[in-house]
């Protein structure tokens, strides 16, 4: 942590000529964010005479990571949605240059007195699920409701043509599935094929995708305020109903009917449209449903196979592709004869 | 070996909740010890049933394997299932059961999609077959979880 912390040091000081004396204090390690090693820490500097304080986050690159990701989709997200009023961390500064903490880092505003909830628990946020509820689907409304081109996310994103956003990403999912399975996967490989033979109407526009917003990727206070929404390592542009379909997974909600074990389905998916100003098609947002629960597969199976074979061996890692795995398994076997059913084949 | 395999994980596991995780001061090794300690109790579970489960697993697939040969042409596939509907378990080791169950499992992947596009009524209640061995076997694979057993 020592070393961290002067390294981190040394890098502020290069990029603030205005400052000097820089330290940092106080470095530990967040638990989770299996994408990236995560530190808060406190930096220190003198500027214009007086003694200067910010609490900051660094996220480093792992050697190996739940998710393939490149940091910069991240920070550009932060980048593209901080002037938005979406709250996200201010972001300051990415680097991709090694020397300075041996892998690539981007270094952002710690948002400070607030905390997150796991979803792996019953009724995380207790009497303030109404209040966060309401704020959690309002500002993904928000998201979705956004130009990309006009907040500068288009130019850092590949931009899908309406009728194959679907396919976009269910070929990358399944990819990651067939590229990194430990072992045969059934249930998956049956869903995909549904999806292939069902694909969704075409969405009535291209939108931001934040990729994994959900319980535990946002931080409130004790009042109930929303205050951050983090871990935009999978935004990308598409389908604004994949959002929808994955923050109302069950597997965020631990066997609570409350998409996120905070407020009910319906009244949810209206504060949504109300917000991004789009109407949601039943039909399709049940493919992005299923197709949610491959994706949280693909996820897992990766972090089973990195964990397996030594390259990120967080604990993390081993109990998603053990836990994620079998809740994803076991909805999908739910939802399967059903829906293969109404298609109707002869 | 004794106390017992799931004794000893669902001690550990306690201990680790109730005695080490609350007294480390890094948050990263609360987190982290708290969810190798989630993990010891889903241990003691699954060392307990392992064998069965898979054992299980794959007298079912040889099952529908023989019923599948009626739906399948002449050829490769055919004779792959027909061979397998045969096999049996090298032994009860699960790193065995675990090789068999993956050949098996491939193999019900191939005849699911085979059937998925074949018209007819058999097709259909082969597919049928095979979600129905899906879903217990996914349901029979469960892992517990501390609040909800």
């Amino acid at each position: 942590m020592e070393e961290i912390a002067q390294k981190a040091a040394v890098y502020l000081a290069h990029k603030n000529l205005a400052g000097s004396d820089f330290e940092v204090t106080d470095l530990s390690r967040i638990h989770g964010g299996a994408s990236r090693e995560t530190y808060r820490f406190r930096a220190r500097w003198t500027e214009g005479g007086e003694r200067k304080e910010r609490a900051l986050i660094l996220r480093r690159d792992p050697e190996s990571s739940l998710i393939e990701t490149a940091r910069d989709v991240e920070f550009n997200a932060y980048r593209a949605f901080y002037p938005t009023g979406v709250p996200v961390p201010e972001p300051l500064y990415l680097e991709t240059d090694e020397k300075w903490l041996e892998r690539p880092f981007f270094i952002m505003e710690q948002v400070e007195n607030c905390q997150a909830a796991s979803p792996f628990g019953p009724d995380p946020y207790g009497p303030l699920a109404d209040i966060i509820g309401e704020q959690f689907w309002r500002h993904l409304g928000t998201i979705a409701g956004q130009d990309p081109a006009a907040i500068g996310f288009a130019a850092a994103s590949d931009y899908p043509a309406l009728d194959t956003c679907w396919k976009v990403a269910l070929d990358y999912w399944e990819g990651e599935i067939d590229g990194d399975a430990l072992c045969p996967q059934p249930i998956a490989k049956g869903a995909i094929r549904w999806l292939r033979r069902n694909p969704p109407p075409p969405p009535k526009k291209i939108a931001v995708v934040h990729g994994d917003y959900r319980t535990g990727n946002f931080l409130y206070d004790d009042e109930g305020e929303l205050k951050t929404i983090l871990d935009w390592e999978m935004c990308h542009l598409g389908d604004p109903l994949e959002d929808i379909a994955w923050a109302a997974d069950p597997l965020w909600a631990f066997n609570d009917p409350r998409p996120g074990s905070m407020i009910d389905r319906d009244k949810a998916l209206a504060i949504w449209s109300e917000h991004s100003g789009i109407e949601i098609d039943p039909v399709a947002l049940r493919w992005w449903e299923v197709f949610s629960a491959v994706k949280g597969l693909a996820i897992w199976i990766s972090a089973g196979k990195e964990y397996e074979a030594g390259n990120n061996v967080d604990p993390i890692m081993a109990f998603s592709s053990w836990y994620c795995t079998d809740v994803h398994n076991r909805q999908l076997v739910g939802w399967m004869p059903d829906l293969i059913k109404a298609e109707g084949r002869s | 070996m004794k106390p017992n395999v799931q004794t000893v994980m669902m001690r550990s596991f306690e201990r680790i909740l109730t005695d080490i995780a609350p007294h480390l001061s890094s948050e990263y090794a609360v987190g982290s010890s708290s969810v190798i300690g989630l993990m010891m109790f889903q241990t003691a579970t699954e060392f307990e049933r392992a064998a069965d489960i898979r054992v299980e697993e794959n007298a079912a697939m040889r099952k529908i394997f023989s019923g599948a040969v009626g739906i399948l042409p002449t050829g490769d596939l055919r004779f792959r299932v027909e061979q397998a509907a045969s096999s049996s378990d090298p032994s009860l080791k699960i790193s065995e059961l675990d090789r068999a169950n993956d050949e098996l499992t491939g193999l019900l992947i191939e005849i699911q999609a085979h059937a998925e596009t074949v018209e007819g009524l058999e097709a259909r209640d082969l597919e049928t077959q095979i979600w129905d061995e899906l879903a217990r076997a996914a349901t029979a694979r469960r892992l517990p979880h501390p609040i909800t057993g």
